[in-house]
């Protein structure tokens, strides 16, 4: 029999071995610089080298394109363009060999139906463009945390790492939310993101310096229970304490929803629209990674219930799901509580799958599922934001399905300002101008909103200032502003500093 | 091709009865996406409740005509064809019927039950293809029901096809109200729903093998089509491989490949001894994230295809901005390709058919099947064992025999 022809194969890692731990750097990314660098942390203390990719730029998108096939989702195309030119610069400064001796990357995979499940199909298809098809990859399943180790022992996707990233992502989205709530209304322009940056740095720290107490249940029972995290947290705020704001500033709230990457995303490949948004004049509601893996979390409840007989196991798998659950969201507000209860709380996700059922069901899978239209409703009935922007990429599967239900939505909630904004990497001007467009009706609510409450508060600005200097705690970032019935943190300013009761929701 | 209509049903325990009457029930269901696999499901589901065949109404196939007709200013984004084509199928069941149907089944297809699974990691649908009713139904209903408004009801069940078991719940969940069933019911017409369609699968196969044995024995190519279920629509896959079959060369469609132990462990058996995939159905050695019912089945029939020596050329179809097949054209083309079966792809396929072009590349098709598919197919029978189990042992002699021809 001829043997000849070799038939295709796709790529295989190489492995990474144990030895070669201490001369190899995991790289990695996909989240913001703030979740990244605690990750970081989180890699240096179980003694990996290891670092975030540059963060995304509009040089990624075309070289992300060159080497993919074509009509891919930008989030495939950015991602994919970031390490080939992380890569191609090594490549360049270091040779080839050193470049696949020195560094292995490590990708977040689901086993979902999406392009999010494939986006290693598309990094190995540059690696190959690029002659790199011995650089090694690897897959984080983000549905579990105790892996078998990866090919060759190198890396160890074990409990102890999985819970620091998740750990990691927590207070990364803390920092966040105290950001976006913070830099609006900063009275010296550049504190926040000096706070920030000095935040960032000192919680990489406390990562770095994670003590390691058991093996599995014993870490999970530790993290779940030690103070260690929301002491750190309880230094950042001191932090955030010494920053001045003036939240008498009529600003806009828009929250951000869509598909992960996007939202999650700061910088070119979303077009930087949270600070663009900034600039326009309004407050962003950052979407935390948390709500994402509620999500991830809750959704085996939802398919235990579908069980045809529903018998002891299954309750008692139900059971501890939802402890599970319980433990989570109970530690997500206990890092809240270490920053004066600033940052949101997390929708409750029974909630929005009450909220979309209507329109969406809430076991269509594929990037945020029922979520896009459940947080929309969410947002615009508990009055939480002007306006939702949701980011959706180009050809972006789920995304398009869950706007067209939008649709709907929209003809039962006409009073409900949502922009989609498409993302497509290279039509900047285009997406902007259209958010713009909504972006004008949210100001105008905004300002309706700080009428009303002045009005019926019967304050005015000479008053509200006076009061101010009386309590200078008020103007503190870390000072929290309770939800009153109005969307824009200056109308419930107002209505704080008057004692006012929440106006009608 | 597939069939619409309702045929006898197969063999099965009786209905639990009482039955209650559902004689002059019409259901229309949207001849679209995976309904396109599954169509013999529904027909055995809905006659096992009692609907007469007649009054299981599909809509026709997807055409220009019928969505400027019906699905006019429904559409509500910018997506796949086979998706926004779906508006133009509902529009037909509501306002286009002479006997008014009662109600639309649009189902919500999660996962299937593909020939791949427990070979593969998952089998779920396309997010587009599981979410699609929703997406369209928002479209007739943004300013009025228009469901209601023309006295349909409009049922749109979420389904794991890959999963029996649970089918009967969720099927009970939403039909109980619209059809007054109850459990036992339900459940009794899915177990017929699925009888019917693994009979229907089994004809379909075991016609390809009858193809591929003639084929085997005269020596002769034939061509398979690389698409999703939905491209056997004429409005979406263009009928591009009958414009090839009018040229005398059979064609035979990925999902109905001959799936018979004796002709896949000819194909597969060696690399499944030498431990390169662990079953004949593995696809493991060219994808790794194997999710994606259709996508899988796609690249194990790009493998098949690659082996089997009487398959000469493959014909890749793919719709216009589908993000479940970009990520494949490298890696099919690349797998098809490595034994020298020829590959040609017709991508972005919209709701035009670009016939101009498409003559022309047929034409081009025509002329390599005709110079090389004998080279082909000598090179590929060299890489299998001697003994092809579509052949009868004078036939393997002779064709053993040609294969050997410098
Ligand atoms: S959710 Fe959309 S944008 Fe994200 S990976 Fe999937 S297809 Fe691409
Ligand atoms: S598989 Fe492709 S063509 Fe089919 S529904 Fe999904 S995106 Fe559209």
């Amino acid at each position: 029999m001829a043997t000849a022809v070799q038939h295709y194969t796709s790529y295989k890692a190489r492995p990474f071995t144990r030895e070669q731990r201490d001369t190899t750097t995991i790289l990695f990314g996909g989240l913001t610089w703030k979740h990244e660098r605690l990750v970081q942390g989180v890699f240096n203390n179980l003694n990996y080298k290891a670092k975030p990719l540059p963060n995304i730029t509009r040089a990624d998108l075309d070289a992300g394109k060159e080497l993919i096939d074509v009509g891919a989702c930008c989030p495939t195309i950015f991602t994919t363009g970031s390490l080939v030119n992380f890569l191609k610069t090594e490549v360049a400064e270091n040779g080839k060999q050193k470049t696949i001796d020195d560094y292995v990357f490590l990708t977040a995979g689901a086993c979902g139906p999406c392009r999010f499940g494939q986006y290693h199909e598309s990094y190995e298809m540059a690696l190959d463009g690029m002659g790199l098809k011995d650089f090694r990859l690897f897959l984080l399943a983000q549905d579990q945390l105790d892996q078998a180790p990866e090919k060759g022992g190198g890396l160890e996707i074990n409990m102890p790492l999985s819970l620091g990233i998740v750990w990691a992502i927590l207070c990364g989205d803390m920092l966040t939310d105290m950001e976006y709530q913070t830099r609006p209304y900063e009275v010296n322009p550049g504190d926040t993101d000096r706070v920030m940056k000095e935040s960032a740095d000192y919680l990489f720290e406390v990562f770095q310096k994670r003590p390691i107490h058991g093996k599995k249940w014993g870490l999970l029972a530790w993290h779940f229970l030690s103070s260690y995290f929301a002491d750190a947290l309880r230094v950042v705020k001191k932090k955030f304490d010494a920053i001045e704001v003036d939240r008498l500033q009529v600003k806009p709230k828009i929250k951000i929803t869509g598909e992960f990457w996007l939202q999650t995303h700061e910088g070119d490949g979303n077009y930087n629209i949270k600070h663009w948004l900034e600039q326009e004049g309004s407050e962003v509601m950052p979407p935390p990674v948390a709500v994402w893996l509620g999500y991830l979390l809750h959704t085996p409840i939802w398919r235990l219930q579908k069980k045809a007989v529903v018998d002891r196991k299954v309750k008692f798998k139900m059971a501890m799901v939802r402890g599970m659950e319980r433990l989570y969201v109970g530690t997500y507000n206990r890092f809240r509580k270490a920053l004066g209860n600033v940052p949101y709380a997390l929708p409750d996700q029974e909630e929005l799958k009450k909220l979309a059922s209507p329109f969406f069901h809430y076991e269509l899978r594929g990037g945020e599922g029922h979520m896009l239209v459940g947080k929309a409703l969410h947002a615009h009935l508990h009055k939480q934001a002007n306006m939702t922007c949701e980011l959706s990429p180009y050809s972006c599967m789920p995304n398009t399905m869950s706007q067209g239900a939008m649709a709907n939505v929209q003809g039962r909630y006409p009073e409900l300002l949502y922009a989609p904004i498409e993302i497509k990497g290279d039509a900047e001007v285009h997406a902007l101008s259209r958010c713009q467009m909504i972006l004008t009706e949210a100001k105008k609510r905004a300002q309706s909103e700080f009428v009303e409450a002045m009005a019926r508060t019967g304050m005015t600005i000479e008053k509200a200032r006076e009061i101010e200097a009386k309590r200078p705690e008020l103007k503190k970032a870390t000072y929290r502003i309770p939800h009153l019935g109005y969307a824009s943190t200056a109308a419930n300013y107002v209505m704080h500093l008057a004692g006012a009761k929440a106006a009608a929701v | 091709m597939q069939t619409w209509f309702g045929k006898k049903a197969s063999a099965g325990s009786p209905p639990p009865s009482p039955r209650k009457d559902r004689s002059g029930i019409r259901v229309g269901i949207p001849k679209v996406l995976n309904v396109w696999s599954t169509s013999q499901f529904w027909v055995g589901f809905l006659r096992d409740l009692g609907i007469e065949s007649e009054n299981i109404v599909f809509s026709s196939d997807t055409s220009e005509e019928q969505g400027r007709e019906f699905g006019k200013g429904r559409g509500t984004v910018d997506c796949c064809y086979p998706v926004k084509s779906i508006s133009g199928h509902y529009g037909e069941l509501i306002f286009g019927q002479k006997k008014k149907i009662n109600i639309i089944l649009s189902p919500m297809i999660y996962s299937l039950p593909s020939f791949m699974r427990g070979h593969v990691s998952e089998t779920l649908a396309c997010t587009r293809v599981m979410a699609g009713p929703e997406n369209i139904k928002a479209g007739f209903m943004k300013e009025s029901d228009v469901f209601a408004d023309n006295g349909i009801k409009y049922a749109s069940p979420f389904l794991s096809m890959a999963e029996p078991d649970v089918v009967p719940k969720q099927m009970y969940d939403c039909l109980k109200d619209v059809l007054d069933v109850d459990y036992a019911e339900i459940e009794h017409a899915v177990e017929a729903g699925y009888r019917e369609l693994r009979a229907f699968n089994k004809r379909m196969r075991d016609a390809s093998r009858e193809i591929m044995a003639w084929c085997a024995r005269e020596n002769k190519p034939c061509v398979l089509v690389l698409g999703r279920p939905y491209h056997m629509d004429p409005g979406i896959g263009h009928e591009i491989e009958s414009d090839l079959q009018a040229h005398g060369y059979p064609i035979v469609w990925l999902q109905y490949l001959p799936i018979d132990d004796d002709l896949l462990n000819w194909i597969f058996g060696e690399e499944v001894q030498a431990k390169k995939i662990r079953s004949p159905l593995d696809i493991s050695d060219v994808w790794t994230s194997s999710n994606s019912s259709n996508t899988n089945e796609i690249l194990w029939g790009a493998k098949f295809a690659a082996r089997f020596p009487w398959i000469t050329c493959v014909l890749r179809l793919s719709s216009y901005e589908c993000g479940m097949d970009q990520p494949t054209y490298t890696p099919t083309q690349k797998i098809v390709e490595a034994a020298g079966t020829l590959f040609f792809k017709f991508g972005d396929l919209d709701s035009t058919k670009p016939a101009g072009s498409i003559r022309i590349r047929i034409e081009t098709i025509v002329h390599y099947l005709a110079k090389y598919s004998d080279k082909i197919i000598q090179k590929k029978l060299a890489l299998l064992p001697a003994d092809c189990p579509l052949l009868a042992e004078k036939e393997k002699t002779l064709v053993a025999a040609a294969s050997n021809q410098p």
